[in-house]
């Protein structure tokens, strides 16, 4: 099988994929609060340029094709911002685990 | 307010709390708060942007289509520079994009997709639906834009062109489609009920 189409689009590039036919899914969910969070979190990195939007893109892009496929939109979003902010230095690796065991601390969840 | 609220009331916006975040709710609520105290952002800024988020709605574009309707010069001007001719409307296109507003005509119809994420006109649209931002919709619209359109319920019939236009992180698409025939003496007001999102987007024309 020819390995060509995996070099030649990014895993999350899909425009014009061959095979694809599958029927569009109409349904509309409404914005859930913590999904509003994340896209002004977004929009206000892309503001300050700490994480603009194309980079915030390219960090989809290096989730791989299986992250893309199961991850929400905001899951993939926040994931890429995470891994942006960590490629600069700017958060780093220890930080963010202690930083969200302690926000699930308040929820009484145990990460 | 619970008893157990009791950690300290810092800058950070207000946490709505009504069932257990998942586990990508405290990884967003964390990267906030850590870039919060580390002042590269502040908590106010958020709290703007949301209200930016909630004030956003297909409303606006409407309204730029049916000023372009009636106002042959303004729509001469909005196709030129889609950013300053929403700027007269009182739109400000605040993401700092490029946008293009795509002129449907009698021989052409012009519909929008972002093969590569989801970039839509947020300042004159609101937020896109979630087909807009799906694999289908992103992978077929530029292989079959007709059968993507069916099923919208939408048949462009064979002699008018389809042209797709892919957006990017820079350049933001509308359209601007066709006045229906039979629209003459209707106020601003049902025309604007005419203009639907999904007219601006081009996967519907917009009837009577």
């Amino acid at each position: 099988m020819s390995t060509e189409n995996l070099v030649k689009h990014l895993p999350n590039d899909i425009g014009g994929l061959a095979g694809s036919h599958e029927p569009i899914n109409l349904t509309e969910h409404p914005m859930l609060s913590w999904e509003k969070y994340c896209h002004a979190l977004l929009d206000v990195l892309d503001y300050h340029k700490i994480v603009n939007t194309e980079e915030k893109r390219r960090g989809t892009e290096n989730l791989g094709s299986e992250m893309i496929g199961k991850l929400t939109y905001y899951e993939r979003w926040i994931v890429s911002a995470s891994n942006c902010l960590l490629q600069k230095g700017i958060l780093y690796p220890d930080e963010i685990a202690n930083k969200t065991k302690e926000v699930a601390a308040r929820y009484n969840i145990t990460l | 307010m619970s008893s157990e609220h009791n950690h300290p009331h810092d800058d950070h916006a207000p946490i709505v709390c009504d069932e257990k975040p998942g586990y990508y709710e405290i990884l967003e609520i964390s990267i906030r708060e850590l870039l919060i105290e580390r002042g590269l952002l502040a908590a106010s800024e958020i709290r703007d942007q949301i209200e930016i988020l909630d004030s956003l709605s297909p409303v606006h574009g409407s309204k730029l289509v049916v000023r372009a309707w009636k106002d042959e010069a303004f729509k001469q001007r909005l196709l030129e520079n889609g950013v300053t001719g929403a700027l007269e409307m009182g739109i400000t296109i605040y993401d700092d994009t490029d946008f293009t507003v795509l002129e449907n005509t009698e021989n052409i119809h012009h519909m929008v997709v972002c093969t590569l994420c989801s970039c839509y006109p947020r300042a004159v649209l609101g937020l896109p639906p979630d087909w807009y931002k799906n694999k289908q919709y992103r992978s077929r619209a530029v292989i079959e834009p007709r059968a993507v359109l069916a099923e919208f319920g939408t048949i462009i019939p064979d002699d008018i062109e389809i042209r797709v236009n892919d957006s990017t992180a820079n350049l933001r698409y509308m359209v601007l489609p066709v006045r229906p025939k039979g629209t003459e003496d209707y106020t601003d007001e049902q025309l604007i009920g005419l203009v639907t999102r999904d007219t601006m987007i081009g996967v519907k024309v917009p009837t009577v």
